[in-house]
């Protein structure tokens, strides 16, 4: 390299690919919708998902609750619990615990 | 030869210095100084390894990021790899965008699991793979700058940066660079690789998610072999019950006292799992959540059965050592992965 070289290197990283997804429409209320809750599989999101079912159901009036855990944090959801829930329910809060 | 232009952003600078500290600046080295990736470089790797720059190495779903060579070559290169390193690095590349892997879970859990990678056949000879004296230690270039590549790979690539999207609570020092090969001249026992499928002659990678080490000290007497099982189970006991894999390191030396005692590999591995059987009751005194069972009686071993044992010979001469290396989560929610490493040009070197 000469002094009227300029070091030409390149940039090692990638941008992800978006995602080919859109939202689901949000409802606007809670109230005559069914309610999922998926605990993610880590000790204490049943715990947590329940406390947040308490509160929900003191504020809107639940047509019904869908319980279900994925029972492995490490691994992504199963198609079929998630298909169950897709089918069954209007909005599904997930969570993890520990 | 590929003709086929790189397609990555490209930066200039007005010296080495300059480029190493913008790298910093960044976020894209492992903190240490990288070499800086010089276009002319990158394609040097890649003819080398007869890839094309946009040749898709990997996915890596989760994120949405797709893995191409010149991205590889891109990392390899700053790793302070050679041109003939790099079908290691894309064949350890390859193995963990395998779906068993899980290498999304792997690279982000707060367990702070790292990618070991252990390279078997010619080709370890071939790039001078350290397999010996401080096999785990630093000094060698192959060993050094391959598994940092596989690192800069999985922060920059994959985006599993620490801090971001990487969570390990502690980490471990293999998270800087982490690939040895197998001492398959001081072992009496069929190599990694073949056990797991391939032959002799063919060169693989096999990669593994793996936890800090635990390395075990043995006294052993003469013609008494038996403390070493003694030993090494006192040392995997901590690492969990009932794991479906658990890596255990030998060195010649430890080979050596069970070779005298005429024991097989597989022989080995039923004395380890024999050895390891504990009562829930003493697991449960120990903390392990997991063992709190009525039937405080009832035996488990620290693997499923003595395959879940997986040998590997290395190390100096010097030394009856045992070097445990647990896998993140019990070796069940990522597999390890093997791979051939295609690499005609080094084979016909």
């Amino acid at each position: 390299m000469n002094a009227t070289t300029r070091l030409e290197v390149l940039d090692p990283t990638v941008e992800p690919i978006p995602m080919d997804a859109a939202l689901a429409p949000r409802p606007k209320t809670l109230d005559g919708t069914a309610l999922g809750l998926l605990a993610n599989g880590k000790r204490n999101a049943d715990v947590l998902l329940e406390m947040l079912r308490e509160i929900l159901s003191d504020r809107y009036e639940f047509k019904a609750v869908v319980t279900k855990n994925k029972g492995n944090a490490s691994r992504l959801c199963p198609t079929d619990i998630m298909d169950e829930m897709a089918e069954l329910c209007d909005v599904v809060i997930s969570a993890s615990g520990d | 030869m590929s003709t086929q232009p790189l397609t990555s952003r490209w930066l200039e600078f007005d010296d080495p210095t300059e480029a190493i500290e913008f790298y910093f600046s960044m976020g894209w080295t492992d903190g240490l100084p990288v070499v800086p990736p010089t276009a002319e470089r990158v394609r040097r790797f890649l003819e080398h390894a007869g890839r094309s720059p946009s040749q898709i190495v990997g996915e890596e779903p989760i994120r949405g990021r797709v893995i191409t060579a010149e991205k590889v070559a891109t990392n390899a290169v700053m790793a302070g790899c050679l041109p003939q390193y790099l079908p290691v690095v894309l064949a350890a590349v390859e193995a963990m965008c395998e779906p068993q892997f899980n290498l999304h879970a792997v690279t982000v859990s707060t367990m702070g699991a790292a990618v070991l990678a252990v390279v078997n056949g010619p080709i370890s000879r071939t790039l001078g793979l350290n397999s010996g004296v401080s096999v785990f230690g630093p000094g060698h270039r192959a060993n050094a700058t391959i598994g940092r590549a596989i690192r800069l790979v999985i922060s920059n690539v994959t985006g599993a940066v620490p801090g971001i999207l990487d969570k390990a609570t502690l980490g471990h020092a293999g998270k800087y660079t982490w690939c040895i090969a197998e001492a398959e001249d001081a072992s009496p026992w069929e190599p990694l690789h073949v056990e797991r499928g391939l032959t002799a002659d063919q060169s693989a990678v096999t990669i593994f998610p793996g936890l800090s080490p635990i390395q075990v000290v043995h006294e052993v007497a003469a013609g008494q072999p038996g403390s070493i099982l003694t030993g090494l189970s006192e040392g995997i006991f901590l690492t969990g019950s009932n794991q479906e894999e658990i890596v255990v390191v030998l060195t010649p030396e430890t080979i050596g006292h069970m070779q005298s005692a005429g024991w097989s590999k597989r022989r080995v591995k039923e004395l380890v799992f024999e050895e390891t059987q504990r009562r829930a009751s003493d697991r449960a005194r120990s903390g392990e959540t997991a063992a709190s069972s009525n039937d405080g009686d009832k035996l488990t071993g620290v693997a499923q059965a003595p395959d879940s044992i997986t040998l590997i010979v290395a190390g100096g001469q010097a030394g009856t050592f045992s070097h445990i290396i647990p896998l993140w989560g019990g070796g069940s929610n990522s597999r390890p992965v093997t791979r051939e490493i295609r690499a005609p040009e080094v084979e016909a070197a």
